[in-house]
């Protein structure tokens, strides 16, 4: 079963912003990642997921049920982006208040079985400690943690995370990813809204990348990397590190490079110290050791020659870039 | 909706809200039991009469729950005027929001969060005042016209939590308190001008503008129907007609008026938890 599956999901705001004709799903025990630069419509999407936006068009199911219904939201929990807890209640309270608004009776939410699972989630999110304190005294980070708290209390089948951890320390953070992952590990699905690309490639099992309110690319994460490596033109990206650079040095070696080549290879950086980074689309690995006998013949100093890593935060960028430049993906 | 009663009870007192409210409202207890007990007992030099006596403890009583509603109506403006948008700027709707309670609950879960300590924060203010009265001048009350005052004087702070939580589902919390504020204004000055013009021959554009303010918002017209049933319906109430100036029952608000209240509250309401169920958090 899809966990979320939306349709054409459009929401703008007096026809701006926002996000359009959003088609995505997301399938049950994964952890999803949704990735865009600022303004992409990320959160409008999550909030419509969360049943706090209206769509203007389109359709979505979360959970098998659709958008907005009580029962969408029964098994979902949430982590909204920027929110405050009641600052006058303690971490315990706040949660039983969850319970109740999660469809607990005051009886149920007072009982000895909700009140370890209380302690249960607080432990998970390590505020065990902070049980006792009045929320106003939290710090972001607590907070954070306790929203986290809120979101896995009524043992959700679907979590959606929106920045969680945004206002984390790197040690805040690691728990957080551990906890991600153990959610994984019990078949709990996570949406994950991020801005922090190192959790999106060390966590999640599929990935989507929305930019201006479109979807431009969706699917499992190593997939999508890869594509983008393969690229349009086909082949594989080099990259050379050289000394001895002068600026007609470029015209020289694709001179001496050959026509199948010589377009294939292009300038990323240089400096007046006679240091350059090329690249170059290659068919194969013979290839680039052709190239690189072509910058030794040509008097230049090779330092460095290996494959492009395509991490993340390249495709991240070169997903951003080609779209503000109007390329087609 | 407990959860919401409880929920509203922990964020006044432990805000002290409560507190500092009711010590100030302790405060103007004494100083208007006092103001009673020097304007209505026995002077030393000069004996008043019966008549004036009890044409003074009515001034107390009017003037006692007149700043007596003011203060509900205060209450009730800054503990409501950011219960949407107040909340949903904070960030703290958000989590809630996203729980699976239709938003028309949630919406109700607040009113009636609120207007249990509202309605027992008047009780409070319109008791001290009624009992300071009676027990230093020994004004006569029936108790059922009391009863009927009461329920009344409760009533107008939860017509204007209505309209407060209405406009915070549109309006930013300072935005909408300054215009709950005013409404709440207008309709208590136009009762003020209806007491001033009641002196000579009235123009019938008064009753107009009054009838037209009541409608917009029922707050005063109401208040002035709850002094009506306290002080006896009429039988004796001559005397504040002629006497109390800005303060005086020009004209009492019909039974069909008070429907229509009402029914104001009921459309009130359901347009918030219509609104709400719409709103985009």
């Amino acid at each position: 079963m899809m966990m979320i599956d939306t349709e054409q999901l459009t929401k703008t705001y007096n026809g701006r912003g926002g996000c359009r004709g959003i088609t995505l799903q997301v399938p049950q025990g994964c952890i999803f990642g949704l990735l865009g630069p600022n303004g992409a419509g990320k959160s409008t999407f999550v909030k419509m997921l969360a049943g706090l936006h209206r769509p203007d068009s389109g359709r979505a199911a979360v959970l098998g049920h659709p958008l907005g219904r009580a029962e969408a939201r029964r098994k979902l929990g949430y982590l909204p982006e920027l929110f405050r807890f009641q600052d006058w209640l303690t971490p315990e309270e706040v949660l039983r208040f969850h319970g109740r608004l999660g469809g607990l009776s005051s009886k149920d939410a007072r009982s000895s079985a909700f009140r370890s699972r209380i302690r249960e989630v607080l432990e998970l999110v390590g505020l065990s400690e902070a049980a006792d304190r009045r929320v106003g005294g939290f710090s972001k980070g607590m907070q954070q943690r306790l929203g986290l708290a809120a979101a896995l209390l009524l043992e959700p089948e679907l979590v959606i995370l929106d920045e969680p951890a945004s206002a984390l320390d790197p040690v805040g953070r690691y728990e957080i990813r551990s906890l991600l992952k153990k959610l994984r590990n019990k078949g709990v699905t996570v949406f994950l809204n991020t801005h922090l690309l190192e959790d999106v490639e060390e966590l999640c099992d599929e990935a989507a990348f929305l930019y201006g309110g479109e979807l431009l690319a969706a699917g499992p994460l190593h997939k999508l990397l890869g594509s983008a490596q393969d690229g349009s033109a086909g082949g594989m990206g080099w990259r050379f590190r050289l000394g001895g650079w002068l600026p007609e040095s470029l015209a020289e070696v694709r001179d001496a490079a050959g026509d199948e080549l010589s377009s294939a290879l292009s300038l990323v950086e240089s400096d007046p110290n006679g240091n350059a980074l090329l690249s170059a689309r290659v068919a194969d690995r013979e290839q680039a050791g052709y190239l690189v006998s072509v910058f030794v013949r040509s008097g230049l100093t090779l330092y460095e020659a290996g494959p492009e890593t395509n991490s993340l935060e390249d495709w991240f960028i070169r997903m951003a870039q080609s779209r503000q430049g109007g390329a087609p993906q | 909706m407990t959860m919401y009663m409880t929920a509203t009870l922990k964020e006044l007192t432990r805000k002290r809200v409560f507190l500092v409210t009711l010590i100030l409202t302790l405060i103007f207890i004494v100083l208007f039991a006092f103001g009673v007990r020097e304007l209505t007992g026995p002077s030393g030099l000069t004996p008043i009469s019966s008549a004036e006596r009890l044409l003074n403890s009515m001034v107390m009583l009017v003037l006692g729950l007149f700043f007596s509603q003011f203060l509900a109506a205060f209450f009730v403006l800054f503990t409501t005027m950011g219960t949407v948008t107040g909340e949903q700027e904070s960030g703290l709707l958000l989590a809630v929001a996203a729980r699976p309670i239709p938003r028309w609950k949630l919406y109700l879960a607040k009113w009636l969060g609120h207007a249990v300590w509202i309605a027992a924060y008047s009780a409070v203010l319109f008791v001290a005042v009624v009992w300071t009265v009676r027990s230093q001048t020994g004004i006569p009350l029936l108790m059922d016209e009391v009863l009927r005052s009461f329920g009344l004087f409760l009533w107008m702070p939860l017509l204007l939590l209505s309209l407060t939580m209405l406009g915070s589902v549109y309006l930013p919390m300072l935005g909408n308190g300054i215009c709950s504020a005013l409404l709440y204004g207008f309709a208590l000055f136009s009762g003020l001008i209806e007491g001033v013009a009641s002196y000579g021959d009235s123009h019938p554009a008064v009753g107009k503008f009054v009838l037209l303010t009541g409608l917009i918002l029922p707050t005063d017209s109401v208040y002035r129907r709850s002094l009506y049933e306290l002080v006896g319906g009429g039988d004796w109430a001559g005397l504040a007609i002629s006497d109390m100036g800005p303060f005086s029952i020009a004209s009492v608000p019909s039974n069909a008026f008070l429907l229509y209240s009402v029914l104001y509250a009921a459309v009130l309401l359901l347009l918030g938890c219509r609104a709400f169920s719409r709103k985009d958090l």
